[in-house]
Order: structure tokens, then C-alpha cells, then sequence
């Protein structure tokens, strides 16, 4: 509906009020071929009930609707209205199309949100200040809260039982598909050609690391640190199939012939610029993969690969 | 009633009562109350037609929906007519009903009665009785419906005869409202007309 024509200064053109409401045009349309306008609001309810122009009958359907010439627009938007607070004491008279920016700022709101300064700190209309209650309203607040917060723990709960069910069903397809593989061995060559590309995937998508202090090397970390390493080894998108293994490798007790021992090490120190390392992401630490590293000597390599951790010197 | 509705009521009073036709008393609107949802509008029998000289009252009620739905308007005035019948007052008008428009106004509509005074639909009929000697016998249609206009209207007397016919019925003991209905149908046939009213 559009705005009250009392509320204008002065004559309003017949051509700016529309036929439905016979108030002044709010965000009016116009009819595709008769061009009649009407407010956006009027046209749509009378269109719910029969698909024509309310002045003379022609068809219309709701999508052929559209906006009015500017010209129109501009003449409505130079007209002078009161404000909607006209009521509660507002005098202002401003242009129709700057009517929304003064309501919003309009201090004669009654429905103008402000702040309690008697405790609670809440936003309320400004209407409703004198009959606000601190304790009422925070107290209704809470139980909504309450209720909310039952019916999310309701929500989880169902989520709990429903994960616990689909860990179960994950279960029962592993062990199926254990089954199938130890059964079937062309199954179990397609799995490992897999695991292999995954693993490849990943590594190619590592940065290569460039150790400038071999002596950094811990050989055996303890389980903190390993914890750590590991983290960021699934943090970087490992496969969870080698992660294991690679941080069971982490350790000299693990490590092949070539590096399990201070003295072996020793011997074959010059051989370690030849390794492709790929970095930890944000660790000190890399990784050794037997895939990369064919063309080193067997006993400084292992299958699927190995990780060494440093106190420094990795970049 | 919703503001769209009284809004509209309250500048569509306005507009009557500013045009030209209430300075030739040919329509004219007033209200019931100050709720606007109810009217009395009373519109003058056109001129060269059985209903000429006659004032026939209307009783308008505005529904919630006003003006995506029409208003409700009856004769408040007795009429004898095709399209308005001659028991309770209700309008056969497209306007009124299925081929209403959101623009148009109280107005237009008292202005579409007045014209339909004038130009009857004898093929769309509310009264069916009446369509059917509009059609078959117009001369004793345009006699009867000037008698109505003239007992219920204010219109000029017409035909004594047709008033002896009626206090003649009376003398029977029966009303007079219901023997001039019973005539009017009956073609001013006295013994059919007693013969309806009996049974």
C-alpha cells in the first residue's frame, strides 16, 4: 500500500497515486502494454486474484511487470511527505525518496532500537523502555537459551548414536573388504597399485627440503616429538596407510644397515647430499622415500620410506 | 477492516460526494457509521424507462478485502427488473462479481447499476419470473415495473387500474406487498394470482 496523501505537502498529480490503494505510488510497476502503474504491493495481491489490469482488464501476468520510467520516478521522488513519526512528535518533512535514511535515524522512532542503561544492556524499541524489566527480560532470555540448549543436546545426542552406527558400518566394510582382498588377488594388486599413486601424489606435492647440517640429526626421538612429526605428516595430506610406518621409521632401531649405528653413519656420511629429502612441512624434519631414492645404496634405503628429524639446519 | 480498505472507502466518499452527478441528484452516497465499512447509496431511475423519476436505494457493505474484491451492494429498494430480484434484492452484475477491477470505485458502480436500469440483461437473469415477461409480454413489464417504481420508489402514479386489482386482492384478506408480487408475476391475471397465493 502506498503512503497516505495527507501526508504530502501540497497537490499530488493524479498520475503519481495509484488506482488499487489511491495513496501516492510506493515502488511502483507498470503493465507491459497499457503501462498503468501501480504500487509493487497492490499489483501483486490483485494478480494472486485474476491475471489483468485492474483499470482496464488487459492481460497481465506478474513477470511481465516492470519498473516505471524514470520521469515518474523522479517526480515521486521530489515530493515532499511527513515523517511516519508524525504522531509522536516528529515535524520533519523530507523528499519521498530520502524518507528511509530519515526513519532509520529518526529520534521520534518509537520502534528506534536503543540500549537499556539500567543494568541488563540489552537492545530494545525505545517504546518499550519504560516498561522494561531487567530481571523479566534477561530471565525470559535465559529459558530460550535453556530450550536451546536442550534441544541441541538433544541434536547431539542423536548425531552421537548416528556416528557410532556409521563407525560400526565403516568397520564391518573393512573387515569385508580385508576379506575380499586376502581372497582375491588381482583386488589386492589394484589396492596396491593405489596406495602406491597415492603415495606418489602426495610426495610430489611435498617441497624439497635441503639439509645443511647432516650433525643435526636426532636419531632417536622420543614420543613427544614423534606425536609432533606425525601430525604434521597428516596435516600435510599424507596417506594414512604409510603414516605409521614412516614414523615407525623415525627411529635408528628402524633405520636400514647403512644408518642404524653412530658408526655406520660415520662411514657413509658423504652418501647423504645424493638422498631427495621432501620437507616436514613447517618441521624440522624430512622425508626419505624409497620411491625417489632408487638410486641409492640398498642399506641406506627402506621401504615405504624413511623420516628423519633434525634439531636444525633444514630449509 | 485493513487500512488499504478504509483508506479507499474514505477517499471514494469523498469523491462522490464532490462529483457532478450528486449536483444532478442522480447519485449520491451515505454512511452508515464512521467505520467505513458500510454505505447507503441511492441512485435516481434513469430517464425514458419504467424506473424514471423513481430514488432506489442501495445497501453497500465493504468486505476486508476491499478493492482486490468487490463490495457487496442489494436493493434496499423493492424493483421490479431481469437482473435484480424482486424478493430480496440482489444484482446480476458482471461487475459485481467475476469481472470486478481493483480501480474501479463505488462510484463506477453506482453509475453501472444506474445504466443497467437502462439497459437490462434479459439473457443473464437474477429474476427469472421477471426475465421471462420482460421477454414475452415487454408491455405488461414496462407497466408493472412503473408500478413498483411508483409504490416503492416515489416514482409518478401510473395505471389506477392496477391499483384496483390490488385492493381487490386486499379485500380478500390477503397483504398487499404479497398480492402485488403475485399479480406482477402472474401478468395481473387476478384468478392465477389468487391461485398462487392460496397455494
Amino acid at each position: 500500500m502506498g503512503y497516505d496523501l495527507h501526508r504530502f505537502q501540497g497537490d499530488v498529480d493524479e498520475e503519481l497515486i495509484c488506482p488499487i490503494c489511491s495513496c501516492v505510488l510506493e515502488e511502483p510497476l507498470q503493465a507491459p502494454q497499457c503501462e498503468h502503474a501501480f504500487c509493487a504491493g497492490c499489483i501483486h495481491e490483485w494478480l494472486t486474484r485474476q491475471p489483468t489490469c485492474p483499470v482496464d482488464r488487459s492481460p497481465i501476468m506478474p513477470n511481465q511487470l516492470k519498473p516505471v520510467p524514470r520521469i515518474l520516478r523522479n517526480l515521486l521522488s521530489r515530493l515532499m511527505i511527513a515523517c511516519d513519526n508524525v504522531n509522536y512528535g516528529c515535524t520533519t518533512v523530507v523528499k519521498l525518496d530520502t524518507l528511509q535514511t530519515h526513519i532509520q535515524e529518526c529520534e521520534h522512532n518509537p520502534k528506534k532500537p536503543v540500549t537499556c542503561e539500567s543494568g541488563c544492556g540489552l537492545t530494545i524499541p525505545k517504546d518499550e523502555l519504560k516498561d522494561h524489566n531487567c530481571v523479566r527480560e534477561l530471565r525470559s532470555n535465559m529459558t530460550t537459551m535453556q530450550h536451546k540448549i536442550q534441544d541441541m543436546s538433544s541434536e547431539m545426542a542423536e548425531q552421537k548414536l548416528q556416528l557410532s552406527e556409521q563407525k560400526r558400518d565403516i568397520q564391518l566394510l573393512k573387515e569385508y573388504l580385508r576379506s575380499v582382498r586376502i581372497s582375491n588377488p588381482r583386488i589386492r594388486e589394484i589396492q596396491t597399485t593405489i596406495e602406491n599413486e597415492d603415495v606418489l601424489r602426495w610426495v610430489s606435492n611435498l617441497q624439497t627440503a635441503r639439509v645443511t647440517r647432516w650433525g643435526g640429526m636426532i636419531s632417536t626421538p622420543d614420543a613427544v616429538l614423534q606425536a609432533v612429526i606425525k601430525r604434521a605428516l597428516l596435516d600435510s595430506g599424507s596417506p594414512a596407510h604409510i603414516v605409521n610406518e614412516l614414523m615407525e621409521n623415525a627411529h635408528e632401531r628402524r633405520w636400514p644397515t647403512g644408518l642404524s649405528t653412530l658408526e655406520t653413519r660415520q662411514l657413509n656420511r658423504r652418501q647423504y647430499e645424493n638422498y631427495v629429502t621432501k620437507r616436514i612441512p613447517g618441521k624440522q624434519a624430512v622425508a626419505i622415500m624409497a620411491c625417489e631414492n632408487q638410486h641409492m645404496p640398498d642399506d641406506l634405503i627402506m621401504e615405504p620410506g624413511l623420516v628423519m628429524i633434525f634439531a636444525h639446519g633444514v630449509e | 477492516m485493513t487500512n488499504i480498505a478504509q483508506a479507499r472507502i474514505k477517499r471514494e466518499f469523498k469523491e462522490v460526494v464532490k462529483s457532478d452527478e450528486v449536483a444532478a441528484c442522480n447519485i449520491t452516497l451515505e454512511l452508515v457509521d464512521d467505520k467505513y465499512n458500510e454505505l447507503i447509496g441511492k441512485i435516481a431511475g434513469p430517464p425514458d424507462t419504467p424506473y424514471a423519476e423513481g430514488t432506489f436505494c442501495l445497501e453497500i457493505r465493504i468486505p476486508e478485502t476491499y478493492p482486490f474484491n468487490p463490495p457487496i451492494v442489494k436493493f434496499l429498494t423493492k424493483i421490479w427488473h431481469p437482473n435484480i430480484s424482486s424478493v430480496t434484492g440482489a444484482i446480476c452484475l458482471d461487475i459485481l462479481k467475476d469481472q470486478w477491477a481493483a480501480a474501479m470505485t463505488l462510484r463506477t458502480v453506482l453509475l453501472s447499476l444506474q445504466a443497467l436500469l437502462a439497459a437490462a440483461e434479459p439473457d443473464d437473469p437474477q429474476d427469472a419470473v421477471v426475465a421471462q415477461q420482460y421477454k414475452e409480454n415487454y408491455s405488461i413489464f414496462e407497466k408493472t415495473a412503473k408500478h413498483w417504481t411508483a409504490v416503492y420508489a416515489g416514482g409518478p402514479k401510473s395505471c389506477p387500474e392496477l391499483d384496483s386489482k390490488i385492493t381487490s386482492l386486499k379485500n380478500m384478506g390477503f397483504d398487499e406487498n404479497q398480492a402485488r408480487a403475485a399479480l406482477s408475476s402472474k401478468g395481473w391475471d387476478i384468478e392465477r394470482a389468487t391461485e398462487y397465493l392460496i397455494n
